[in-house]
């Protein structure tokens, strides 16, 4: 029983970082841009967000606001490499992929340079603390699970509704979904397709780096060069798995993290079996599950990586 | 209006060059009579409180050892697809020496050491010879591992053991092996939960490995190369949970000096002082140098901010340990036999 709750109970704070992230991408994909630099920009989030109570505290202990304060930097650093990488897919409308690959080398050398130059060698900080919800917590087993993490995390799982929301009942979610599926129609229509995009961007670019600095300032409490590993990418792959809809993107996170966690504890049940096939089952369940779900992709954006020029009909 | 933007996103690109733009040199001036020179090559950066690390302030070292010997130049953060070009570039610069840090870059030393044999390589970990002018190096880790194993079996209370290890291959295999040697010796009867997270570099994987060990129950770990620092940093977050590290840098974190009861560390100062040494004398490789406790090739410390944890029985295991890897190579020698 223990080991079931151990591994419920990191399943929900592992997934946070790729649930923002993957979120924010939703967000771009949705108005017709995906961005393959979430990796980049998540770097710098992690960087900015860790900056903050680092320079404050010298890597000591800081009060909880300067860790906020990191947070909201680091998104607001996310958004304006968003509107960076608006500017190069928009505005010069440049193959988003190959703009997304130079979006995640510069942020993510950036980022390095950066943290080299401002604080050095491999840091930790203090970070932010867990907050258990009162009463909540204390129920056996679900409060483990639920309500025993730092306000980020609830408060990623709470804006997933909101997203939602966001997406398909407000008319700002309305103009990017039709900028994403029939910009030309959009445009008719009166909506101005290229704002609708930098304001998707700026959007998912925000998340991305909240993303990032959740890292750095709420789960590992550290930055290194190397601390996004990759993350970028499988949050690119679980929008996909969750057919650009917030909550089946939750459900991806939680899956892959899910997976990542009964890894974690099954190495150490020593069971013979070679350690590689445990590190590379959560990817192979995403792979799995996207295979028998991508024939379902009736809910892409049809005008996905296609870029918009209004003085061409297409 | 396009026409500025292009000028900003250039400006913006640019701008990072020509703010931090520096060389990575630790030494100037022409080279003098006598003088070597010396490359590094690494994959992480000089800072990592890793594996590249231990390398590069080795290689200070030996320059302190070696007043005026050498002049030492490194490289950071090179993929095995890039080292290459470097490296050719430092050869074009008439470099004596190049060393490769990781036994990633040995096929590009290999290429290299038959292009250009006046030139002299070094990489490890490795034990091969692979050409006359190849040195390598291999610490012999079992030995670090075993002293670490010996302070977890007797720290522990819950019998309860964490391994967080990046792969299981070179010296990190013969650490792990050591280890479980150590904890063995001092205390059958606990578990030590080894676990991989597959990479020498992914710290929050690391983090979430050490975590899930500790939510398990372990309540002493330990881990090696530069990843291990996330599962340090996550043992942070537990009041009851000590940590025994490989390397003594970790002791220059705020979480090392809590939790890191005791660190050994490589000292490549010997090695590189060697290589020179080997220079001088004319050999310029077909050599392969080992790293343990009998050659200097070891450092071990305690953290003396944690030294109210550390028991008589504690200091006279590691002290018995010690003197017998000091005074001969290979005490350990059936570390391959533990299976993990």
């Amino acid at each position: 029983m223990d080991i079931i709750v151990n591994i419920l109970s990191m399943t929900i704070p592992f997934s946070v970082a790729l649930l923002l992230a993957s979120i924010g991408e939703m967000f771009n994909q949705r108005s017709g841009v995906f961005n393959l630099g979430c990796e980049g920009i998540m770097a710098m989030g992690a960087f900015v967000g860790m900056l903050v109570p680092f320079m404050v505290g010298h890597g000591g202990a800081v009060g909880q606001g300067w860790n906020w304060l990191g947070l909201l930097l680091a998104a607001l650093t996310g958004a304006l490499l968003g509107l960076f990488f608006a500017v190069i897919v928009v505005t010069f409308r440049a193959p988003q992929g190959i703009a997304g690959i130079g979006m995640q080398m510069f942020g993510v050398g950036t980022a390095g340079t950066l943290f080299r130059h401002f604080v050095g060698g491999t840091q930790s900080i203090p970070g932010m603390q867990n907050t258990p919800v009162p009463l909540l917590c204390d129920i056996p087993v679900i409060g483990t699970i639920f309500f025993s993490h730092n306000l980020v995390v609830y408060l990623a799982f709470i804006f997933v509704p909101v997203a939602w929301y966001i997406l398909f009942k407000t008319s700002w979610g309305l103009r990017v979904r039709a900028v994403g599926t029939h910009p030309r129609a959009a445009d008719t229509m009166g909506i101005n397709v290229n704002r609708t995009r930098y304001e998707a961007l700026a959007l998912g670019g925000a998340l991305a780096g909240l993303a990032g600095a959740y890292l750095s300032v709420c789960q590992v409490k550290m930055f290194s060069d190397d601390l996004i590993a990759g993350r970028g990418f499988i949050a690119v792959a679980l929008v996909y798995f969750g057919h650009w809809h917030p909550v089946k993107i939750m459900l991806g996170a939680l899956l892959f993290s899910f997976a990542q966690t009964i890894q974690y504890n099954v190495q150490g049940l020593g069971i013979n079996i070679p350690y590689e096939f445990f590190v590379m089952l959560p990817y192979v369940v995403v792979i799995i599950v996207l295979a028998f779900t991508s024939r379902n992709q009736t809910t892409s954006p049809a005008a996905l990586g296609k870029p918009f020029n209004r003085e061409i009909r297409t | 209006m396009k026409k500025l933007l292009t000028v900003l996103v250039v400006l913006f690109v640019l701008a990072p060059l020509a703010v931090f733009a520096s060389g990575a040199s630790e030494a100037s001036g022409a080279e003098a009579d006598g003088q070597y020179k010396v490359a590094l090559i690494i994959e992480n950066t000089i800072d990592d409180r890793g594996w590249c690390q231990s390398m590069h302030d080795g290689i200070l070292g030996a320059m302190e050892a070696l007043p005026g010997k050498i002049h030492y130049e490194y490289s950071e953060r090179m993929t095995t697809v890039d080292a290459e070009s470097i490296a050719r570039q430092y050869i074009a610069d008439g470099f004596d020496l190049i060393i490769a840090h990781g036994s990633q870059y040995r096929n590009m030393v290999s290429d290299l050491a038959a292009e250009f044999p006046d030139v002299s390589f070094a990489f490890g970990t490795s034990s091969d010879i692979i050409a006359d002018n190849v040195f390598t190096y291999m610490p012999e880790s079992e030995e670090t591992g075993y002293l670490s194993g010996l302070i977890a079996g007797l720290l522990t209370k819950t019998d309860n053991i964490g391994l967080v290890g990046p792969v299981d291959s070179g010296d990190a295999a013969r650490y792990n092996r050591g280890f479980i040697l150590g904890v063995e010796a001092v205390n059958p009867d606990a578990a030590v939960n080894v676990a991989y997270t597959g990479s020498f570099s992914d710290y929050v994987r690391s983090a979430e490995l050490a975590t899930t060990q500790i939510l398990a129950g372990a309540d002493v770990l330990t881990g090696s190369s530069q990843q291990a620092i996330g599962a340090m940093r996550a043992c942070a977050e537990y009041d009851d949970v000590l940590w025994v590290g490989q390397d003594i840098a970790q002791f220059e974190t705020p979480e090392g000096q809590a939790k890191c009861v005791a660190a050994s560390a490589y000292n490549y100062t010997a090695v590189v002082v060697g290589l020179i040494e080997s220079l001088d004398e004319g050999v310029t490789g077909g050599v392969c140098i080992p790293m343990n406790f009998n050659n200097g090739g070891f450092i071990f410390e305690y953290n003396s901010a944690l030294s109210d944890v550390v028991t008589d029985e504690i200091r006279a295991a590691v002290d018995e340990a010690i003197s017998q890897f000091t005074a001969s190579a290979g005490v350990l020698s059936n570390w391959a036999d533990v299976q993990i």
